[in-house]
């Protein structure tokens, strides 16, 4: 775990020349929704030369750099660029170093590690455009001195700084649940950080296991598993592998989706001996209710993540899947995309401005696209070789990840919208369905 | 044992303290008043006291088993037995199977008073069964079945194709000349189109292969189905004549 505290901010004014007295409180205007702030970021200095120290140095600057590269909310400043020596210390900045026309800084991001206590990391991000009250951020971090405990304090700083001048909350202290075969015909639920790191298996069934999804309050997951016959849904703590109980429904049942106040579960089924349709229930599998009735599979449901009003699904229903949406009580059903090819794996922005999902749009290929719900307009965002399926949104709005057989095999990637900073997160076994948390409390 | 004193021991203390005080102090009395005389009692007829006696027979069972209360009151005009039995009869008997260890309490009231009287039943708990126990063997086995052949289909398609019907007749043939054999319907599709929808696409094709079966008067007993999407290919290349192999329902006997 890590501790945090505040550190001792030592007026930044006195470092700066020609400092005035009068206490401006300064609300930078440039923090609200911007993106592309640029952003320097020198290493953290080790305080000595203990060589594991070093190391864990090594990770901190590592990680914090990716995260906040791979944030979307700012743009680092190649450190090719910097001055020359150490900035561990506020005595060592120099202002006008920063903002030159070599470097164009508009915000400075440094500090120290030391081995106390574990391992402590002291931070400062500065707006280098003001002349006073420079200090955005001055906070102490401390954790275990291992290779974890840097990460998270890493993660933890860079969510701070992308909080404060990257415009949106930050997900470096997020989680993908996702589905991993790693033995042929093996498929378990494996959790990983959002960046890939420190994966682990939650489920051990030797069985099929599909379809996880996140409760709204990311304490749970549910997911369906083929462990007792025909698949069928089940919970449980990603934190002690606790389980819950939600009814079994018979028939094939996956594809389980939370309301956004977490009190009930739509899924699809074929328990009542037709063809897979969407069903609601509570979230302990009671009072199950049946949506849709039409003589075609329904599948994939998602629900309206801001209102809780509507639910999106893939239809057969007019020959090739389609996506729909409907409102939570079945009715209203409109199709949401009006051109051919099969569209499928609808994903709901957090926001509820847009619909992620795959199209299979006059090729053999699968794409991921956005949907604008407004407009209508759909943007591609991945085009690649093989197939890129089942995207999911970051709590954020700005990143998703998918699964995509761009190397041959299914792997889970992760991306900014607009198609930039495509991370590879996964490479052992084939893996697919990612399901990424909300924000961790 | 703790240093601290006991309240009994306190108490001594507190006396003996007191009793010294008043000794050595020799106060004054300020109240001299005489002795009040003992109080006058009338001489009524005693009103004879209720006795009960309540005894359970056998006093300890396994669960499930059952115990004879029986209780008998004298000069009493009401009882009752707690937990459960309420008010019964003055004398009687009944038989109780409680389900853990319990004392009955038998109160008998009447003019002279009440009179109370237990009795403690043990149950003995058999130790819960393990959980996940196996169950008795069942000799069952899912066998692949030679005689039963799969099922293909069109692609994105779930209709019985016409060149299919025969070796379907033929899988219900065997169906019914088998007639101990239960058979699980596997619905599996190809690698193409999506995962999720081939979920509900391998559902219908096994369900299509039920309905058929049904029509020709196998019981729905005897079937059931599974959709396995594309997640179990019987073939791993990827091509046409692949495809086509891994878009099936394929049968699975199990026999009694």
């Amino acid at each position: 775990m890590i501790r945090r505290e505040f550190v001792f901010v030592f007026p930044a004014f006195l470092y700066a020349a020609g400092a005035r007295a009068s206490a401006q409180q300064i609300i930078t205007g440039t923090n609200k929704g911007a993106e592309g702030i640029k952003l320097a970021l020198p290493e953290f200095q080790p305080d000595s030369n203990d060589p594991k120290l070093a190391a864990l140095a090594a990770v901190f600057n590592k990680v914090l750099w990716d995260d906040l590269d791979y944030s979307g909310g700012v743009t680092l400043v190649s450190r090719s660029l910097y001055p020359l020596g150490r900035f561990s210390e506020p005595g060592q900045i120099k202002i006008d170093d920063w903002t030159s026309a070599a470097v164009q800084a508009q915000y400075l991001a440094f500090g120290n590690i030391r081995t106390q206590n574990g391992i402590s990391v002291e931070a400062r991000l500065w707006d280098l455009k003001v002349a006073q009250n420079r200090e955005v951020l001055g906070e102490r971090f401390r954790s275990d001195a291992t290779e974890e405990g840097a990460r998270l304090i890493a993660h933890r700083l860079a969510d701070a700084i992308i909080d404060r001048i990257g415009g949106k909350q930050g997900i470096a202290q997020t989680s993908i649940a996702h589905i991993s075969e790693r033995t042929p015909g093996v498929k378990e639920l494996f959790l990983m950080d959002y960046d890939g790191n420190n994966s682990h298996g939650l489920t051990t069934y030797r069985s099929i296991t599909l379809s996880p999804a996140w409760s709204p309050d990311g304490d749970k997951i549910a997911f369906a598993s083929y462990r007792r016959g025909g698949p069928d849904i089940e919970i449980l703590s990603p934190l002690d592998r606790r389980p819950y109980t939600f009814e079994r429904a018979g028939g094939t049942t996956s594809m389980p989706a939370w309301s956004p106040d977490g009190s009930k579960i739509a899924f699809s089924t074929s328990r009542d001996g037709s063809d897979m349709e969407i069903y609601t229930a509570d979230w302990n599998g009671k009072n199950m209710r049946r949506l849709t009735v039409n003589k075609a599979v329904d599948v994939s449901p998602v629900w309206n993540p801001r209102t809780g009003r509507e639910i999106a699904f893939t239809s057969g229903r007019s020959g090739t899947p389609q996506i729909y949406i409907m409102d939570a009580e079945g009715t209203n059903v409109r199709r949401l995309i009006d051109e051919g090819g099969d569209a499928v794996n609808p994903a709901w922005s957090p926001d509820g401005m847009r619909i992620a999902f795959a199209w299979q749009r006059g090729t053999s290929r699968f794409d991921i696209y956005i949907h604008e719900i407004a407009t209508g307009r759909n943007t591609q965002i991945t085009n690649n070789a093989g197939d890129n399926e089942k995207p999911t949104w970051a709590p954020d709005g700005r990143h998703v990840a998918f699964e995509s057989s761009r190397t041959g095999i299914k792997q889970i990637y992760s991306m900014i919208l607009d198609g930039t900073k495509v991370r590879q997160l996964t490479n052992t076994g084939k893996n697919t369905a990612p399901a990424w948390s909300g924000f961790m409390k | 044992m703790t240093k601290t004193m006991l309240p009994s021991k306190i108490a001594l203390v507190l006396l003996l303290v007191s009793t010294l005080v008043a000794f050595s102090c020799r106060k004054p009395q300020v109240a001299t008043k005489p002795p009040a005389p003992p109080p006058v009692t009338t001489p009524t007829p005693p009103t004879p006291t209720p006795t009960i006696t309540l005894r359970a027979e056998p006093a300890t069972i396994e669960r499930g088993g059952s115990v004879t209360l029986q209780w008998e009151a004298r000069n009493a005009a009401t009882v009752s037995i707690t937990p459960g039995l309420g008010d019964v009869p003055v004398s009687g008997n009944r038989s109780v199977s409680p389900t853990s260890s319990v004392s009955y309490q038998a109160t008998a009231t009447g003019p002279g008073g009440t009179a109370t009287d237990v009795a403690r039943i043990t149950v003995n708990i058999p130790p819960a069964p393990t959980p996940d126990k196996p169950k008795p063997p069942v000799t069952s086995t899912t066998i692949d079945t030679p005689s039963l052949k799969d099922i293909l289909f069109e692609y994105d398609q779930a209709d019985i194709r016409a060149d299919m019907v025969a070796i379907l007749q033929g899988n219900a043939n065997w169906m019914k000349a088998n007639p101990n054999a239960r058979v699980t319907i596997q619905g599996h599709c190809d690698e193409r189109g999506s995962e999720e929808y081939n979920l509900g696409l391998g559902d219908r094709r096994a369900n299509a292969v039920k309905e058929y079966l049904l029509s020709q008067g196998i019981p729905a007993s005897r079937l059931s189905t599974v959709s396995y999407g594309e997640d179990m290919p019987s073939c791993r290349e990827q091509s046409e004549d692949c495809f086509a192999r891994n878009r099936r329902a394929h049968l699975l006997a199990e026999s009694r």
